[in-house]
C-alpha cells in the first residue's frame, strides 16, 4: 500500500525516485527499532548514568534535597566503615556463586548421564526433574523454609531417622547459606541436565563406535569422548550460571533476609537494604557501581577464556 | 527424542538397566517431593502440622485452609494484578521485540550495527545494578503502586530481540521481496510472513516472557508498597505474618497460598513443555 502511493508520485526522474524511495524505506526500517531503543534508553542507559550521579551526592531517601559531596561515598566504601561489610558481602556472594556453579555443572552432568535414555518412563520423568526451574522462587522459597525447619522440618526428621545429625539450616550462621543452596540445587540441576542431554545427543555415534573397536570401557568413553566434547556446553553453563548467581536476591530475601548476622548478606541484598531500609541511596549507588564493574570484568574474563578454550566439533 | 548412546551399540547387563530405573525414579521422587509436601501441608490442620513426626498423608483433609487464605489476604486482587502485569509486559515485549527484530534483521538503515550494540549492551546492565535509579525515577513519576510502574520498566527485553532477530535472519530475503512485490507493506511482511515462519521461536519467547512475568518478584517488590497492587509472588509472603518477632505457625495456610499461586505455571508447563524445552536448547546454541 505504502509503495503504491509512492509509485503514483509524478515528475521525478528515475534516479532521484529510487534515492528518495530508498531513503524513505530506510527511515521506516529505522522507525521499527525506535520503540525498543527509546525504552532501553529510558530504563537502562539513563539509569546507569543517573547511578553515577547519585554516587557523588549525599542523598538520603527521607530528605528531598541533596548536595554533591565528591568521593565521600567511595571513601566510605573503601576506607571507611563500609569496607568490612562490603568484603564480607562479596565473600558470601562468591561462595554462593561457586557453589551454584559446581552444583549446576556436576549435578546436571550426573543427571544427564542418568536420564539420557529413551523409554516411556524416562520421557515422563525428565520434565518433572526439569520443572522446578519454572516455579517462582518466592513460592518454592517458602516451601523450603518449611522443609528445612529446625524442629518440625521434614528434612531434619528424615536425617534423624537415618541416624544422621539434624542441622539448624536457616537459623544458624554456619548453615544458612547451605539451606539456601538446597533450594538452588533443586531448581537448577534439572535445567542443566536438559542442556547437557541436548549436547550429548549431538555427539556423533561414530566416536563411540571407534572407541568400541579399540575396546574402551564405559568410563574411558565418558572421560575421553563425552566430557571433552561437552566442554563448549560446560563453558556456556559456567558463564550463564556465573552471571545469574552473582545477582542472587530472591531466595535470600524470602528465606533468610540476609541473616542470621549477615551470614547470607549477598551483594544485591545489601544494595537493597542500603537503599530501602537505611534509605542511603547514595551508598547504595556506590555499591551498585562497584558491583557492576566487578560483573563486567568477570563477564569479559569468562568470555575471553571461553573463546580461547578448544572448540571441538560437537 | 534420540537413542541412548551408551546402550545402543553394546550389550548392557540387565542389572545396570534396573539400577538406572531405580536411581531415576529416586531422583524424580526427590525432585517432586517439595511440590508434594507443599500440597499435603496445605491440607493439614494446625495440630497435625506440629506433630513430632510429620505425617506423609493428612489424617483429616482441612480444605478450609484455602477458604481461610482467601479471606486472610486479597488473593483475587493479587491474581488480577499478576495477570494484568504479565499480559502488559508480554504485549509490550512482543510489540517492541518483533518490530526491533525486523529492523535489525531485514531492515537497512544507517547505524544499524551500532544501534544493535546498544541492544546487546543492555544485556550487560542487569536490573539488579540499576534498580535504585529506576526506583527514583518511577517514584518521581508517581508510578509507585501503579501498573505503569510495574509494566513499563519491563517493556523491552534485549534477550527477546536477540532471539527473534536470529530467527528472522534465517528467513530468506526472497520471501520478503516476493511479499513486497505483491504489495504488502512492512507490517504485512512482519505479521504475514516473518512471524508465521518463525512461529516456534515467537511462541517460545512469549511463553518464557509469560512465566518470567508471572514469577517476577524483584521489581514488583520495589515498586509496590500496598496490598492492592501486590502480585502473587509477593502475596504469598504476606501470609507469613509474624507478630513481634514471634515465628508464624500458619504453614498450612502459607502452603495453600503457595499452591494456588503455582497452578497456572504448572498447567502451562505441562501443555507447553515442548516449546520451553526447545527454548532452552536454542538459548544454548547461540
Amino acid at each position: 500500500m505504502i509503495q503504491t502511493k509512492k509509485e503514483i508520485r509524478p515528475a521525478e526522474t528515475g534516479a532521484s525516485k529510487t534515492v528518495n524511495y530508498r531513503r524513505r524505506e530506510s527511515i521506516k526500517d529505522f522507525m521499527c527499532v525506535v520503540p525498543a531503543l527509546v525504552f532501553l534508553i529510558i530504563f537502562v542507559y539513563y539509569p546507569i548514568v543517573h547511578l553515577f550521579k547519585i554516587s557523588f551526592t549525599d542523598w538520603n531517601l527521607i530528605r528531598d534535597s541533596y548536595k554533591y559531596v565528591g568521593l565521600k561515598n567511595y571513601k566510605w566504601l573503601f576506607k571507611g566503615s563500609g569496607f568490612d561489610v562490603w568484603l564480607a558481602s562479596l565473600k558470601v556472594t562468591l561462595r554462593y556463586t561457586i557453589a551454584e556453579i559446581v552444583i549446576t555443572i556436576v549435578g546436571g552432568l550426573l543427571l544427564a548421564l542418568l536420564f539420557n535414555h529413551t523409554s516411556k518412563a524416562f520421557n515422563f520423568m525428565r520434565p518433572i526433574v526439569f520443572m522446578p526451574k519454572y516455579i517462582a522462587v518466592a513460592t518454592s522459597g517458602v516451601v523450603f523454609i518449611w522443609i528445612l525447619h529446625k524442629d518440625y522440618g521434614v528434612l531434619n526428621q528424615a536425617l534423624k531417622s537415618l541416624g544422621l545429625k539434624p542441622l539448624p539450616w536457616l537459623v544458624s550462621e554456619k548453615t544458612a547459606l547451605k539451606g539456601v543452596l538446597m533450594l538452588t540445587a533443586w531448581r537448577v540441576m534439572g535445567y542443566s541436565m536438559m542442556l547437557y542431554i541436548s549436547a550429548m545427543n549431538s555427539i556423533s555415534v561414530d566416536y563411540y563406535e571407534a572407541a568400541d573397536l579399540d575396546g574402551a570401557n564405559g568410563f574411558k568413553k565418558f572421560w575421553y569422548i563425552t566430557l571433552p566434547l561437552l566442554s563448549p556446553m560446560t563453558i556456556f553453563i559456567l558463564v550463564t550460571t556465573f552471571i545469574a548467581s552473582m545477582k542472587v536476591f530472591q531466595s535470600i530475601d524470602v528465606m533468610t533476609g540476609g541473616g542470621p548476622y549477615n551470614a547470607t548478606n549477598v551483594m544485591v541484598f545489601w544494595i537493597y537494604s542500603l537503599a530501602f531500609e537505611e534509605f542511603r541511596v547514595d551508598r547504595a549507588a556506590v555499591v551498585s557501581i562497584i558491583f557492576f564493574l566487578i560483573l563486567l570484568a568477570c563477564t569479559a574474563l569468562t568470555l575471553k577464556i571461553s573463546e580461547k578454550s578448544v572448540n571441538y566439533d560437537a | 527424542m534420540s537413542n541412548d548412546i551408551r546402550s545402543s551399540h553394546r550389550y548392557t547387563p540387565k542389572f545396570l538397566i534396573v539400577l538406572r530405573y531405580i536411581l531415576a525414579i529416586l531422583v524424580t521422587l526427590i525432585m517432586v517431593f517439595p511440590i508434594y509436601w507443599m500440597v499435603i501441608t496445605s491440607l493439614k490442620t494446625p495440630e497435625e502440622l506440629l506433630l513430632p513426626v510429620p505425617t506423609l498423608w493428612p489424617k483429616k483433609f482441612a480444605w478450609h485452609n484455602y477458604r481461610d487464605v482467601l479471606k486472610m489476604a486479597p488473593f483475587g486482587q493479587y491474581i488480577y494484578n499478576t495477570i494484568v502485569m504479565t499480559l502488559g509486559i508480554m504485549a509490550l515485549q512482543l510489540f517492541t521485540g518483533i518490530f526491533a527484530a525486523y529492523g535489525f534483521s531485514h531492515g537497512r538503515f544507517k547505524g544499524q550495527n551500532v544501534l544493535f550494540l546498544v541492544v546487546l549492551g543492555a544485556l550487560m546492565i542487569p536490573i539488579q545494578v540499576i534498580f535504585v535509579p529506576i526506583y527514583v525515577m518511577v517514584a518521581k513519576l508517581n508510578w509507585i503502586n501503579t501498573f505503569a510502574g510495574l509494566i513499563l520498566p519491563n517493556a523491552v527485553s534485549a534477550y527477546f530481540i536477540f532471539m527473534l532477530r536470529q530467527s528472522f535472519k534465517s528467513v530468506d530475503k526472497s520471501y520478503i521481496e516476493a511479499a513486497r512485490v505483491d504489495g504488502m507493506g512492512r507490517i504485512g511482511v512482519i505479521f504475514n510472513v516473518l512471524v508465521p515462519m518463525c512461529k516456534p521461536t515467537v511462541l517460545t519467547v512469549t511463553i518464557i516472557t509469560f512465566i518470567d512475568g508471572w514469577n517476577s518478584y524483584f521489581w514488583p517488590k520495589m515498586v509496590t508498597t500496598k496490598p492492592f497492587r501486590r502480585t502473587l509472588a509477593l502475596g504469598v509472603q504476606e501470609l507469613r505474618r509474624s507478630y513481634a518477632g514471634i515465628e508464624t505457625w500458619n504453614y498450612n495456610q502459607i502452603m495453600a497460598g503457595a499452591t494456588m499461586s503455582i497452578i497456572p505455571i504448572v498447567i502451562l508447563f505441562i501443555f507447553l513443555q515442548k516449546y520451553i524445552i526447545s527454548g532452552v536448547s536454542k538459548a544454548a546454541m547461540k
